[in-house]
């Protein structure tokens, strides 16, 4: 048994090593995870609208139930406007929460408890964020650097500490998807690890903390995709409605 | 018939007690993590220009001792925004 609590975090590459140039793109258990979680997410979706009744039956009022929670959260937080990235949002949440749960699998792999991986996630999003905003508002987007009613003296500053403010958007919401799965998953292993090494003694006590953990871990998982989607409907928000 | 209401009832006293605990205790945990990321975000970025600046400008340390102080009021001023909004909802 390995008793590193980060050995689970390992990434290895599994089949052939393919390789483009000096980039190593060969299928890892990173990669394949993200294939699960991608197939869960369309098998439940494609079982659960195949036989469209009036009255849903059980699959089909989760899938329900999952849209409306969606749909809600982007018009609470989005307003009508940002009703056309429905899909992006929608898709966003359910592979976050889907890799979290599936992560909670004993042996399985969490692929958002790696950086690159949210990184990726939250720079696409800020990308995308700042080209709508150029978008819907041309040049003019820039003014979300420039708070009104600040006295000329202090304008240079206010200015660099708003852009800083905004280019530190994609890492908060990167970092705290990362570290909240990472630090999870190495207390369950940590204490995993004092169960064994105190034996039928003292390993009671730990024992009980893993259990405990494991239910807040969910929690935890449920709550990051949460977060992390209705950040994104809330910098959606400011690039589409300009106010200050 | 008036057992299930009975019931019923019983119930309700239950149910919109436990429910509002829940998404209460869930959203302050959000909460906490929310503002401890933005905190701590700006300040690595911010300390990222000024390294950068540094290195381009070749004026070590200066510019990256300037940016960090400018990284924690913008961290500050994140989270005080970010608990405003939290507060309004």
């Amino acid at each position: 048994m390995a008793t590193n609590p980060m050995t689970q975090f390992e990434v290895y590459s599994i089949g052939p090593k393919i390789q483009i140039g000096n980039i190593d793109i060969s299928f890892t258990n990173s990669s394949l995870f993200m294939v699960i979680t991608v197939a869960l997410i369309s098998i439940f979706f494609i079982l659960s609208t195949q036989k469209k009744s009036l009255i849903p039956g059980k699959m089909q009022l989760l899938a329900e139930m999952i849209y409306e929670f969606v749909a809600k959260m982007i018009s609470d937080t989005a307003g009508k406007d940002a009703r056309p990235y429905f899909p992006f949002i929608l898709s966003l949440f359910l592979f976050v929460l889907v890799a979290n749960m599936v992560g909670m699998i004993p042996y399985s792999f969490t692929v958002t408890s790696h950086i690159i991986v949210t990184f990726a996630l939250a720079f696409f999003i800020f990308i995308g964020v700042t080209i709508i905003g150029f978008i819907k508002h041309g040049i003019s987007y820039l003014k979300l650097f420039v708070p009104s009613g600040v006295p000329a003296v202090l304008l240079p500053l206010i200015v660099v500490i708003e852009i800083i403010s905004y280019l530190s958007r994609p890492i908060s919401l990167s970092v705290r998807l990362f570290a909240n799965m990472m630090a999870g998953h190495t207390m369950l292993k940590v204490f995993g690890g004092f169960v064994v090494s105190l034996g039928i003694l003292g390993g009671w006590l730990p024992l009980g903390f893993s259990v405990a953990l494991t239910g807040l871990e969910i929690l935890v998982a449920f709550l990051q995709a949460y977060v992390f989607a209705i950040l994104t409907c809330i910098y959606l928000n400011d690039a589409l409605h300009l106010h200050h | 018939m008036k057992d299930i209401k009975d019931l019923s009832k019983k119930l309700e006293k239950f149910i919109p007690k436990d429910k509002k605990e829940v998404t209460k205790n869930t959203s302050s945990l959000g909460i906490a993590m929310r503002l401890s990321s933005e905190l701590v975000a700006a300040v690595f970025v911010a300390s990222g220009i000024g390294y950068y600046l540094d290195k381009w400008l070749e004026t070590k340390p200066f510019l990256l001792i300037v940016f960090f102080f400018l990284g924690a009021i913008t961290g500050i001023l994140n989270v005080v925004r970010t608990s405003k909004m939290i507060n309004k909802d």
